[in-house]
C-alpha cells in the first residue's frame, strides 16, 4: 500500500510524515518523528502509558490513527518545558516530590495531570484519582503522585510560573 | 504489531459520509472514538478495507436543547461532552452519571455516545439510561432517514439493525415530564476502569400529591445480551404510594425478570442478587430527586 505524506503539529512544530493509514500514533511520533518520551504500554487504552494531548484532551495514542490527527495540535511530554528548558509545574512537583520512580508511567501520567488542572485548577484528592484512574503506575503507589498534582495545582494558581 | 492495510476516508459532510458507506458497502467501518473498533482491528476479528472516519462531520456532533421539546445528542459527540454538559445533568441525570463512569479520561474523551450503542456491548454504560429516557435513534443513508426506539436498535451482543450503507446519526431525548427524575447506578470489580457487571437505570415521575408514582421505567445491563426493560416493577408501583414494602416486593421482581450468565467478573447468581439491591437503591432515589423537581 502506497504511503501518504501528513503533516502532524507536534509541539507547536510541523514535522512531515510518510505515513500508511493502518500506523498508530504512537510509532509514527517514536519511531518516524523521533520523540521517544511518548510509552507504548498494553497497546489496549488500558494502561495510560501512550497518553498524548490532542487540542488539550488526553488521547491514547496506541489506539488512535496519525493519518486522522491531521489539522490537530499534538503535545507530548517534550512540548512541556519551556524554551528555555526549564520544567513545567507538573514536571518539576513530580521530581520534588519522588513521583517519578522507573518513569514509563510518567509521561503518560504527566500530561493526564496536565488536562485534568487544565479543567480543573484545584481538584481535590478524589478528583486527582478519578482523573489519573485510565494510567497505571506499577511502583509508586499513586500516593506521591496524588502529592505531586497536588501541589503542582498550588504552584500554577499561586500564578508564579505559567 | 501491525493492522492490516485499508484505505482511510476523512468525509467533512454527512452528505460526503452517507455516499461513501452506500457505495463502500460492507467493506467499510464507520470509525468514531475508535475505542472498541481499533481493539477490534488490532485483534484482527475483522478486516475491513475501509475506513470512514466520521470525526470531521459537524453534523453528527453536539448537544442542542430546546424547552419543552427534549435534546438532540449527535452520534459522534464525545462521552466526555455528555459528562459535562450543563442540559444533560440537570434534565437526564442518569445519563450524566453514567457517561462519568466510561472508562478512563483518555476513554471518555475519545469514545462517542453514538459508538457505544453501535457497538453493543451487554455490558455498556449508556444505552441503559438512553432506553430508560426513552432514547430514540436517528439512523441515516444516503436514501432516507428512519427512527426507532433505542431498544429495537440493538438486537443483541455486537448486534444493532444498523444495515449497510447506514450511519446512527444521533439520539432524540424526549423532555422530562414534571416530578421526574432519573438515577444510574452500576456494580463493578472496582472503582475504574471496569467491565460493569450489572448496571441500572430508573426513571420514576410523580403525581401531583408527591407521593404516588405516575410512570416509571427501569433499565437493567449486563444480565441479558441487550438493554433489558422491567415489565414487572412498573407493574407493582405505577398508581401506587411509594414505600418500602412495595418497593422491596418490585426489586425482588426485577430480580426475577434478569436473566445473567455466570462469567470471570460475577456469577449469575451474584448478578440477580446485585440487580435487587440497585433496584431498592435507585427507586428510592429517584424518588427523593424527584420529589424535590
Ligand atoms: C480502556 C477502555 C475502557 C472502556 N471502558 C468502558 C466502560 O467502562 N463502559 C463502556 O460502556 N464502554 C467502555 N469501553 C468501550 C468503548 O469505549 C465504548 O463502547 C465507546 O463508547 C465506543 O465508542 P467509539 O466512538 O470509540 O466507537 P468506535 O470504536 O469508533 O466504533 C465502535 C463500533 O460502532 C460503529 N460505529 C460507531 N459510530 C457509529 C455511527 N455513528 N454509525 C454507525 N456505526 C458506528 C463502528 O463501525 C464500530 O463497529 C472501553 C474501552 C476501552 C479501550
Amino acid at each position: 500500500m502506497k504511503k501518504q505524506l501528513i503533516q502532524l503539529e507536534i509541539n507547536n512544530r510541523v514535522y512531515e510524515v510518510p505515513v500508511n493509514p493502518r500506523d498508530l500514533l504512537v510509532d509514527v511520533i517514536r519511531k518516524k518523528v523521533g520523540l521517544t518520551g511518548t510509552k507504548k504500554g498494553c497497546g489496549q487504552g488500558d494502561c495510560g502509558a501512550c497518553t498524548v494531548l490532542i487540542d488539550g484532551a488526553p488521547v491514547l495514542s496506541c489506539i488512535t490513527l496519525a493519518i486522522a490527527c491531521q489539522g490537530k495540535k499534538i503535545t507530548t511530554i517534550e512540548g512541556l518545558a519551556d524554551d528555555r528548558g526549564n520544567l513545567h509545574p507538573i514536571q518539576q512537583a513530580f521530581v520534588d516530590h519522588g513521583a517519578v520512580q522507573c518513569g514509563f508511567c510518567t509521561p503518560g501520567m504527566i500530561l493526564t495531570a496536565k488536562a485534568l488542572l487544565d479543567r480543573n485548577p484545584q481538584p481535590g484528592e478524589a478528583e486527582i484519582k478519578r482523573g489519573i484512574a485510565g494510567n497505571i503506575c506499577r511502583c509508586t503507589g499513586y500516593k506521591k503522585i496524588v502529592e505531586a498534582i497536588s501541589a503542582a495545582a498550588a504552584t500554577i494558581s499561586k500564578g508564579v510560573v505559567k | 504489531m501491525y493492522l492490516n492495510h485499508f484505505e482511510y476516508y476523512a468525509p467533512r459532510t454527512a452528505g460526503e459520509a452517507f455516499e461513501l458507506v452506500g457505495r463502500l458497502g460492507d467493506q467499510a467501518k464507520v470509525l468514531a472514538g475508535g475505542t472498541d473498533l481499533m481493539l477490534i482491528l488490532k485483534e484482527k476479528l475483522i478486516k475491513p478495507q475501509y475506513l470512514i472516519d466520521i470525526n470531521g462531520v459537524k453534523e453528527f456532533q453536539g448537544i442542542a436543547y430546546a424547552a419543552g421539546k427534549g435534546a438532540v445528542i449527535g452520534a459522534a459527540t464525545k462521552i466526555s461532552e455528555v459528562e459535562h454538559s450543563a442540559i444533560i445533568r440537570d434534565k437526564y441525570f442518569a445519563l450524566y452519571q453514567a457517561a462519568g463512569e466510561l472508562g478512563s479520561v483518555q476513554v471518555r474523551a475519545m469514545a462517542t455516545i453514538g459508538g457505544n450503542s453501535c457497538h453493543a456491548s451487554p455490558a455498556a454504560e449508556t444505552p441503559t439510561p438512553l432506553v430508560t429516557l426513552r432514547a430514540r435513534v436517528v439512523i441515516k443513508s444516503a436514501a432516507g432517514e428512519r427512527q426507532l426506539p433505542l431498544e429495537d436498535f440493538i438486537l443483541g451482543n455486537r448486534k444493532t439493525v444498523l444495515g449497510v450503507g447506514e450511519i446512527l446519526t444521533g439520539f432524540i431525548l424526549p423532555e422530562p415530564a414534571p416530578r421526574s427524575a432519573s438515577r444510574y447506578a452500576y456494580i463493578g470489580l472496582r472503582n475504574a476502569m471496569e467491565i460493569d457487571a450489572v448496571n441500572m437505570a430508573v426513571n420514576l415521575v410523580l403525581e401531583d400529591d408527591g407521593r404516588t408514582i405516575k410512570d416509571l421505567r427501569l433499565v437493567m445491563g449486563s444480565v441479558a445480551p441487550r438493554p433489558l426493560i422491567s415489565a414487572e416493577v412498573p407493574a407493582i408501583l405505577v398508581g401506587q404510594e411509594f414505600g418500602s414494602e412495595l418497593v422491596g416486593k418490585a426489586a425482588a421482581a426485577a430480580a426475577g425478570e434478569a436473566r445473567p450468565i455466570s462469567d470471570i467478573r460475577a456469577s449469575a447468581e451474584y448478578r440477580r442478587e446485585m440487580v435487587a439491591v440497585l433496584a431498592r437503591r435507585l427507586l428510592q432515589e429517584a424518588f427523593d430527586a424527584a420529589r424535590e423537581v
